[in-house]
């Protein structure tokens, strides 16, 4: 242990063989997703976010709500994801393919998000929800958005679905 | 030199035989220390305070909520960023720079270029912690300023830091610790992970899930080879030093130290556990997590058996310097035993996006690593310095509010995670309820953090007034 090459050699050899057995290896087997149809023929899912999605998200990103929800629905058998009604089928790798960020999230004050669009409010309740939250709801009252910033942010969480089929996760009929 | 206080009166002391005599190797390297040292201690403060405001918004959410600027998530990235990079990196440029010149006796001529790359750290995260506040938020924890601070960083890091890896190739005495062992292996693994952390999330980030995998590789390592690996650098010089004893089964080290590097990177995975990505990758994180085990296993034996004989852990308790790496080690340990144990999937399910994590990640970062940073201080600042810690009562205030924050903070993590996981189990008990179910764990985190506030002035106001009233020692004289 005395030779300075040897443990640099060595510290390089396990940074890189992890770096490449995990990420590199991921992005093999991942990198080349695209869209696919639920059903042969059927449109292409994910479907792509509207415009005004898009700058939402960038105000969800602003705001820092990823801190409290995440965008992930567990398999059934791994957490009640589903069971509370989450998501119809646990959320796969495709599912991402048109994000320029994955907001995945790693902490849940709220409830995940992954689906929420198909189980939201409708466009002002939701834009109501957010700048005051009803009682007894653990939320932050986010009054300071204007109307261009709350719509888009509300277009965006209403965009998030992933109540398709996809050849990784099959919807039950 | 010993901090040894048979009274249990916490007190650090410089060393015997003339306060304005450096060592040659000391004097080099006063500049630098004290500029990372500094700015570390300042951060602390900044970090503790906006770690406050984050605890209580957690039960307060309207709480300085009128303006987008303080939101919970902007608050708590902007705390853990400056903890992380703030207090984190710049202590332990000064710690592992100290350890690495103290073990190789090596005089450091060029401290300029070192306090260089340490200026340029802190403004790029001065400007990057305040685009955070100001909304330029990324979405991936500790990855999260704005991508132009990254490459400033790695810069600044390699003009900070790798001074180390020189003392080490340069060392005149071709003396050989496992301390510089891991100091190496740190200095040289974490810009390598920081640049490939950087590229595959912010710069040339692929698609899908493949980046969140990335970030997931690039947290461990920054907590485990960097966090992980300069504690332990500094566990295993400090312990055997004060307590004038060689450390017992010194022939397992070279085992820790390789199996730690070896299943470090492999336990990413396992954050990620019933995510979307491939299950075989979530297998071999399960496995590494399990398999980490072993480094913690023998580091353990290390710092335990040599604790254990000859009153060892009592004469720990009245070094302030060890009193505080004791701590540490503890930590480190619990640390490793709950890693292992909680990353199955069995747990995973019920305890996956709770504060559990959270929890895990204190007893390393502060449990470990800053507890040991700060008995680190402790022994060198007085050294450096020349003078004595100005209060014994505000190292009292310090030890004991930032051991109690500590143990308050982990066990409202873990347990009001374990709780909240269990009640969310069932499906028709929302987060709301869960939450309000928990409400008591929540305010306990806004204590510890008051707690951690208190200490950290504490130990900020005695390590100042220590700072300001050395005067400039002389290099000449003292050797080595």
């Amino acid at each position: 242990m005395k030779n300075l090459n040897l443990i640099l050699a060595g510290v390089f050899f396990t940074v890189a063989a992890a770096w490449s057995g995990l990420v590199i290896t991921a992005q093999v087997q991942l990198g080349s997703l695209g869209r696919a149809p639920s059903e042969e023929g059927g449109p292409l899912f994910p479907s792509r976010e509207p415009g005004l999605a898009i700058q939402g998200r960038a105000v969800y990103l602003d705001l820092g709500c990823v801190a409290c929800h995440t965008q992930q629905v567990r398999p059934a058998g791994q957490g009640s994801d589903i069971a509370r009604g989450y998501g119809v089928r646990a959320s796969v790798a495709r599912d991402y393919v048109l994000q320029s960020q994955v907001l995945l999230g790693q902490r849940r004050l709220g409830p995940d998000l992954a689906n929420y669009g198909a189980r939201a409010k409708s466009e002002v309740e939701l834009a109501a929800f957010l700048r005051t939250p009803a009682s007894g709801v653990n939320h932050p009252p986010y009054a300071f958005l204007d109307a261009e910033r709350s719509t888009a942010l509300v277009a965006y969480l209403k965009s998030l679905r992933q109540d398709y089929s996809s050849p990784e996760a099959k919807l039950k009929q | 030199m010993s901090q040894e206080n048979r009274t249990g009166r916490p007190q650090g002391r410089p060393p015997e035989g003339g306060a304005s005599r450096l060592s040659r190797t000391e004097a080099g390297l006063r500049g630098p220390f004290l500029c990372f040292f500094t700015s570390a201690v300042l951060w602390l403060v900044v970090a503790s305070l906006l770690a406050l405001i984050a605890a209580v918004k957690l039960h307060r959410p309207d709480f300085l909520g009128a303006c987008a600027l303080t939101t919970y998530g902007r608050v708590a990235a902007a705390a853990q960023d400056t903890f992380v990079y703030g207090w984190g990196f710049n202590a332990l440029f000064a710690v592992n720079f100290w350890l690495m010149a103290q073990l190789g006796r090596f005089e450091f001529r060029n401290g300029w270029l070192a306090t260089l790359g340490g200026l340029a750290w802190n403004l790029a995260l001065t400007y990057g912690v305040v685009q955070v506040f100001r909304g330029e938020l990324g979405g991936f924890a500790l990855l999260d300023l704005p991508r132009e601070v990254g490459p400033v960083l790695i810069l600044a890091f390699l003009f900070a830091a790798l001074w180390s890896v020189v003392t080490y190739a340069r060392r005149p005495s071709g003396h050989n610790f496992a301390s510089q062992w891991y100091v190496i292996g740190a200095t040289f693994a974490l810009p390598i992970v920081f640049l490939l952390g950087q590229l595959m999330v912010q710069w040339f980030p692929s698609v899908g899930t493949v980046p969140a995998l990335a970030h997931a590789w690039f947290v461990q390592n920054l907590m485990l080879l960097w966090f992980g690996a300069s504690t332990l650098a500094s566990a295993y010089y400090f312990i055997p030093k004060i307590l004038g004893r060689p450390l017992s089964h010194y022939y397992l080290a070279p085992v820790g130290f390789w199996t730690f590097f070896l299943f470090a990177g492999w336990t990413a995975p396992a954050a990620l556990l019933g995510g979307p990505i491939p299950i075989w990758l979530q297998s071999v994180g399960v496995v590494a997590s399990v398999m980490s085990i072993v480094p913690v296993i023998i580091v353990g034996i290390n710092f335990y058996s040599t604790l254990s004989v000859d009153g060892g852990w009592s004469r720990a308790w009245n070094s302030t310097t060890l009193r505080f790496v004791s701590v540490g080690v503890v930590c480190f340990s619990l640390f490793g035993g709950l890693s292992t144990v909680f990353s199955t999937r069995d747990f995973s399910a019920v305890l996956a996006f709770t504060s559990f994590a959270q929890g895990q990640q204190q007893l390393l970062t502060y449990g470990a690593l800053t507890m040991t940073l700060f008995g680190a201080s402790y022994f060198v600042l007085p050294r450096l310095t020349g003078s004595l810690w100005p209060s014994a009562k505000l190292v009292h205030l310090h030890f004991w509010a930032a051991s109690l924050g500590l143990l308050v903070a982990v066990v409202a993590s873990l347990a009001g995670g374990w709780q909240v996981g269990h009640l969310l189990a069932d499906p028709a008990v929302t987060t709301a309820q869960a939450g309000a179910a928990t409400a008591v764990w929540t305010l306990a985190g806004s204590i510890a953090a008051m707690l951690f506030l208190v200490a950290h002035v504490a130990f900020a106001l005695n390590a100042f007034g220590m700072i300001l009233a050395s005067s400039s020692p002389t290099s000449e004289g003292r050797p080595d």
